[in-house]
């Protein structure tokens, strides 16, 4: 079980949040002419063993998106942010 | 404007339901008095400041805890969202900073209480609603039977719980089955 400490809401069940997306991938410049860049933002992510940072929604709450450093290996967390606060 | 009809009207039928003796619960509904969402940007708490100002709050408020008046209440759910009962009408301060949004037709006002009210919330939510972990005045965001819900406790025994008005009817059936073990009085005017 994961248990998430949304900053608005306090810590909260695992039930009550869902899965957005890898929040390590950065879009290309959008002048960006290689495809390479474009392929890997839409298309290849990493699938770490360990640490990595996911957007979740805390959907049965707050509604707010967060972004939350999860240990895919042991389901520790020991970051999670506004998702609007996370790129300052 | 179309007046506000209640969802639960067909369900608030007064009894007595489960076993006999002392009733642990009690359930019943109440009308809004009308329902705001305020909700704005980075400079939230400015562009809120005149509503704030002429509901009689001097600020947001926090994540936790209600804040009441003599004409409103108001819970910040979101670090840019405010929702507020009141029966003014807050459509004035909508600008370009501010988004008002009349949800008074959008949440049912269930209200629960009796001697076995939190027994029967730590049922239903993975929320530790201790007296000492849920007091009176503060408010929680969750889901019951996976229905976003708001529950504001009222006071030590009695608490609010505000409800998509097009799910009303299946929030009041699963608090319903559950309460009916511990026996249960439906109050159809609170
Ligand atoms: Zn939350």
């Amino acid at each position: 079980m994961i248990r998430i400490n949304c900053p608005v809401c306090g810590l909260r069940n695992e039930t009550e949040f869902t899965y957005g997306a890898d929040a390590t991938v950065n879009r290309p410049a959008l002048d960006e002419q290689e495809t390479g860049p474009w392929l890997d933002y839409v298309f290849n992510r990493d699938n770490p063993r360990g640490w990595h940072k996911e957007y979740w929604h805390h959907v049965q709450g707050c509604r707010q998106w967060l972004v939350l450093e999860r240990n895919t290996l042991t389901h520790e967390i020991r970051g999670c942010r506004l998702a609007r606060e996370a790129g300052e | 404007m179309a007046e506000v009809l209640s969802a639960l009207s067909k369900k608030l039928v007064s009894g007595h339901y489960g076993p006999a003796g002392d009733a642990g619960i009690r359930l019943s509904g109440r009308r809004l008095r009308g329902l705001w969402q305020l909700a704005g940007w980075a400079n939230f708490e400015t562009a809120a400041a005149s509503a704030l100002e002429a509901l009689g709050l001097s600020t947001i408020g926090t994540f936790q805890s209600a804040q009441a008046t003599q004409i409103a209440c108001a819970w910040r759910i979101a670090p840019d969202k405010l929702l507020v009962e009141s029966a003014h009408d807050l459509g004035a301060f909508n600008s370009q900073d501010l988004a008002v949004l009349n949800l008074s037709h959008a949440r049912e006002a269930i209200i629960l209480s009796g001697p076995a009210a939190r027994d029967l919330l730590s049922q239903l939510i993975a929320i530790d609603v201790s007296p000492a972990a849920f007091r009176r005045g503060a408010f929680l965001q969750t889901g019951i039977h996976h229905v976003g819900v708001l529950i504001h406790c009222v006071e030590e025994t009695d608490f609010e719980i505000l409800v998509p008005t097009t799910w009303a009817e299946s929030g009041w059936e699963v608090l319903l089955e559950n309460a009916l073990p511990f026996g249960l009085e439906v109050h159809s005017n609170a």
